[in-house]
């Protein structure tokens, strides 16, 4: 009666049970011992006496011991004490080959390790970073332009639409807004720079984490009238206060503000990245005067409640508000719902992946390795198993026999590769860009990171293991006889499986090394994208000024001026600049217009305030017309350079010198630009202003004396090390306001390479470790195969040479069956980069295809002479052979 | 095969034969089941009794069959076993389907060889 797979299915099921079946509740000898008797009395009955009966029941019911084992084996899955044999067995058979075992763990620990490490970067980084209450359920809402792309996004909200939010929404179960607010910190020494954010009340109840000493803000904090106090974060209370627990409940002077410290923050609360929480409540106001204030918001979905639902219910809200102040919403718009993560990795979470895919790639390539290792060594083994099946061993019996040696195998490979995993991870996360990472995230080998390891190592000992045992389980037993003799045919099937896992490993490692040799292209490429400036030499600080004093444009400028030329005066100090933004960032977004020109739809233009030193500063040359003069600048004539892209987009070629310009803008600023038309007086090459790898935008540079209004920086050219001129750029602004610190400084170079080339840098460093790595696996794996082969071969070598073969004829043939390997693997490879192309193209910086020939030819080329290395090895061993040992080599 | 008159019972058709038992004379213990066995095949098979409880485990494990306790003729505690619903179904599916194979066997078998 032929059992169905259903009927497979079912008895699964009663072995699954028989796991938590007890053998004493089975009344099985009750059963038999009952049917024993009835036979006994059944021959009794027919005449004999009661011993020959008992015999002939005997005789007749058959073997008892026999049933009751079919039976359990039956009716449950493999019992504990097979597998705690098996697993001895396997210790000892592995223990009698330790070069095998080792080479085996050795390759599978670099394999797991890796993966290991790498799964808790993005279990840490990606899918586990906050410790905050339901951080899963935290996302931040974005105004969305239809007609533009994400660039035009905007997730800044006036306190008013932070209110109407709050209370309108029904998705939220809870909403909280952030908003920067710059600390200028005084004491004895001086004037220091905090990051600061102003939060909401609620939002450390939002967040649920407690204060690690005193307490966090309460709602009693935003009452008018109470006393000012703030909150610290570990990181900042640790770096710059030396963690001194005193500290709690003293007095600071924040912006003129004596604040109280009452509480310092767990080391993961890292909210907003700020160094401090200062309370405050957004206050609805009637009509908005200057700058609008800018809050982040936070907002934790309902369980339930998903984005587009949740995005839906805010459209309506931002619709009601965009009824009441059209000019602050483009025309055609929706919200949009980020996760909580976004706010950080972004770019990075490819980045990851892609190298999570490498190491994949080379766990693959470690289990290949020891899959051919299996394989060889189960063609040495192969009169072991035909005395183990000529004994009655099944099938199915070896091939679990030669799993649990995969497992063993696996969880030793396992096991070292946690130490590993562990090592590698430190060097992960000290090459790794720190500002791609929450600052919420601690990167450590956890929980679901172990459990991932113990997966993986299951996983890889079926991959790995499963080929050799099925091999090993097919073989009739009369094949090793004749096998014994070490024929010239020399195991055909299994050296056909061996060669087909030499062919995937040579494939699968030069898509390896494709990878990494298209990331570091691209890193080179980076590094040679023409920036537009000059960045080296360059000194950049950002300048934060006290609000208070600092209001109108010639508040503003009356700091400036002085500066600029004390500054310029220093020793060696080439030039000096003021600028709103720096490179390679390109300041605010502005709609324009121009004059004598219809508009279909809004143009946008990027806006910048600068000094009439910022061209020469940053070696930006003229293209057409002039830049400012000094006298245009201290008298904030209405001006304006514009960049390549904007005579092309706006003008179609034209000539726009003499033409005019409407920045509307300005309009809004808090020290607002009445009237705000430029006369376009140059034009200057397109300089990166999107970031490095964005396409540049239009730009607009104008005087930075027309609006009080902007961000400061001051960029110093220097002759010197621009580090070395931080201390003298210090005093020089303390001269001119001592009460203005120095924010962020740092080389402009130093500042690229840190933003710009960290994560491709990290992406690149890791690849190429990887590819080398596998690089060196299938040189072994190549290597071990042909010297098996080869000395398999050693009777038919002798016998070709004892005909007259000579040893270039015996060199070329071993070499040939190696390199015919090597040759279709690379086939296969160079196809799956090809098709692998778009998943790294992400990656890859502009300029740079997925099927670079140079990247494609210098990797195969490395593939082949690798290949060539490893077959020559065995090949002149080959040459060195002694016909007449051969032939007699038995 | 030392004694052709003997046949080993295959495993599948052994299952089969005791369904068909069960179906045919009601409950039945194991010993039953037996005799049964051995008098049907007038003793053309050869077979150790034991196994027929690796028979009746596979068919419980597969619900076709249920095994309640009782008390035999002689006043012997025995398990009887008796034919579930879903036995009966797969009593008629085997049974055409055997009916089927040993048609065709037989077929082939009696064919005379054609020159």
């Amino acid at each position: 009666m032929p059992y169905t797979w259903k009927s497979q299915l079912r008895a699964f099921a009663d072995r699954l049970a028989g796991l938590f079946r007890s053998s004493k509740h089975d009344d099985f000898d009750e059963e038999v011992q009952s049917h024993f008797q009835m036979l006994v009395d059944h021959f009794v009955a027919q005449g004999m006496s009661l011993q020959d009966a008992a015999a002939a029941a005997r005789r007749q019911f058959g073997n008892t011991t026999l049933l009751r084992e079919n039976r359990k084996e039956l009716r449950s899955l493999v019992s504990i004490e097979d597998f705690a044999r098996d697993f001895r067995y396997a210790l000892r058979s592995l223990g009698r080959s330790r070069a095998f075992a080792a080479v085996a763990i050795a390759t599978l620990a670099l394999g797991i390790g890796a993966s290991t490490a790498i799964f808790s970067v993005i279990d840490n980084v990606l899918l586990e970073p906050f410790p905050y209450k339901d951080a899963k359920r935290m996302v931040f809402p974005r105004i969305h332009d239809v007609s533009r792309g994400e660039e035009g996004d905007r997730q800044g909200y006036t306190s008013n639409e932070f209110l109407e939010f709050a209370a309108q929404n029904q998705v939220f179960d809870g909403l909280t807004g952030a908003l920067e607010d710059l600390v200028l910190y005084k004491h004895g020494d001086g004037v220091d720079l905090l990051y600061g954010a102003d939060v909401t009340p609620g939002t450390f109840e939002f967040f649920g984490m407690p204060a690690l000493h005193g307490r966090v803000l309460q709602s009693a904090d935003y009452e008018p009238g109470a006393p000012p106090v703030f909150v610290l974060r570990y990181k900042t209370w640790i770096e710059r206060f030396n963690g001194d627990k005193g500290l709690l409940n003293k007095t600071f002077l924040f912006n003129g503000t004596a604040r109280t410290l009452v509480g310092i923050m767990p080391p993961r609360f890292g909210w907003y990245d700020a160094d401090v929480f200062i309370p405050q409540k957004p206050v609805a106001s009637a009509a908005t005067v200057g700058l609008p204030v800018q809050w982040f918001l936070l907002g934790r979905l309902r369980p339930g409640i998903s984005k587009t639902q949740a995005a839906a219910d805010l459209t309506v809200i931002a619709n009601h508000l965009a009824n009441i102040s059209p000019r602050d919403y483009p025309a055609h718009f929706q919200m949009s719902l980020n996760p909580l993560g976004d706010t950080v990795v972004g770019h990075f979470e490819s980045t990851l992946y892609t190298i999570l895919a490498a190491v994949a790639l080379l766990l693959l390539i470690g289990c290949a390795n020891v899959a051919n290792l299996m394989l060889a060594r189960a063609t040495s083994r192969e009169q072991e198993f035909a005395l183990r099946a000529a004994l009655g061993a099944g099938s199915a019996r070896l091939v679990r026999l030669l799993l649990v040696e995969s497992l063993v195998l696996a969880i030793g490979g396992a096991a070292l590769g946690l130490f590993v995993a562990w090592g590698g991870l430190k060097l992960i996360v000290a090459a790794m860009p720190q500002n791609f990472i929450p600052a919420e995230s601690v990167i450590e080998l956890n929980a679901p990171v172990l459990i991932f390891s113990l997966i993986v190592a299951i996983l890889t000992a079926m991959l790995f293991g499963l080929a050799p045992a099925l091999q090993a389980a097919r073989r009739d037993l009369n094949h090793p006889i004749r096998e014994s003799g070490k024929g010239l045919v020399g195991g055909r099937r299994s050296g056909r499986m061996r060669d087909t896992f030499v062919v995937i490993e040579v494939a699968v490692s030069l898509t390896l090394l494709i990878g990494a040799g298209l990331l570091m292209r691209s890193f080179v490429a980076l590094r040679e994208v023409r920036l537009g400036i000059q960045a080296d030499h360059v000194f950049q600080t950002q300048l934060v000024l006290p609000d208070g004093r600092y209001k109108t444009s010639a508040q503003v400028s009356g700091f400036f001026e002085p500066l600029l030329t004390r500054v310029k005066a220093l020793p060696g100090v080439v030039d000096a600049a003021e600028s709103s933004s720096l490179p390679p960032d390109g300041a605010v977004d502005s709609t324009m217009e121009i004059s004598g020109k219809a508009r279909d739809g809004e143009w946008h233009t990027l806006l910048q305030q600068v000094s009439e030193g910022y061209f020469r500063v940053l070696a930006i040359p003229l293209q057409q017309g002039r830049t400012f003069t000094q006298a245009e600048v201290s008298a904030a004539r209405k001006v304006a350079v514009v960049n390549e892209k904007f005579v092309s987009t706006y003008f179609r070629g034209a000539d726009p010198v003499g033409q005019r310009v409407k920045l509307s803008v300005l309009e809004t600023f808090g020290d607002p630009v009445r009237d705000p038309w430029f006369d376009i007086i140059g034009v200057v090459p397109d300089i990166a202003n999107q970031g490095l790898q964005g396409m540049v935008s239009p730009e607009v540079w104008v005087p930075y004396t027309v609006t009080g209004s902007g961000a400061q920086a001051l960029l110093v050219r220097t002759q010197q090390t621009p580090m070395s001129l931080m201390n003298e750029v210090r005093r020089a602004v303390s001269a001119t306001d001592p009460d203005v610190p120095l924010a962020f400084p740092i080389a402009l170079e130093e500042r690229i390479g840190q933003r710009l080339y960290a994560g491709p840098r990290f992406a690149f460093v890791l690849m190429a470790i990887f590819g080398c790595l596998g690089l060196i696996l299938v040189t072994i794996g190549v290597y071990s195969v042909l010297a098996y082969a080869t000395t398999r071969k050693t009777h038919e070598i002798g016998i070709r040479m004892a005909l007259g073969a000579d040893r270039a004829n015996v060199l070329r043939l071993v070499v040939k069956t190696g390199l015919r390997l090597v040759t279709a693997g690379i086939a296969i490879g160079l196809l799956a980069s090809l098709l692998l192309g778009r998943v790294v193209q992400s990656e890859l910086s502009r300029g740079v295809k997925p099927y670079d020939p140079t990247t494609l030819a210098v990797t195969t080329i490395l593939l082949i002479a690798t290949g060539a290395l490893a077959c020559w090895i065995p090949a002149r061993r080959a040459t060195r052979v002694d016909p007449m040992v051969a032939l007699r080599y038995e | 095969m030392s004694d052709p008159k003997k046949s080993e019972v295959l495993q599948g058709t052994l299952d089969l034969m005791i369904l068909k038992t069960l179906h045919a004379l009601g409950p039945q213990h194991g010993f039953g089941i037996a005799r049964r066995i051995e008098q049907i095949s007038r003793d053309v098979l050869q077979l150790n009794e034991g196994t027929v409880y690796t028979s009746l485990t596979r068919l419980l494990q597969q619900k076709w069959i249920a095994a309640e306790w009782g008390t035999s003729d002689n006043n012997r505690k025995a398990k009887f076993y008796s034919i579930t619903a879903s036995g009966e179904k797969q009593l008629t599916l085997e049974t055409e389907n055997w009916q089927r194979i040993s048609d065709v066997v037989g077929r082939v078998l009696r064919l005379k060889e054609e020159k």
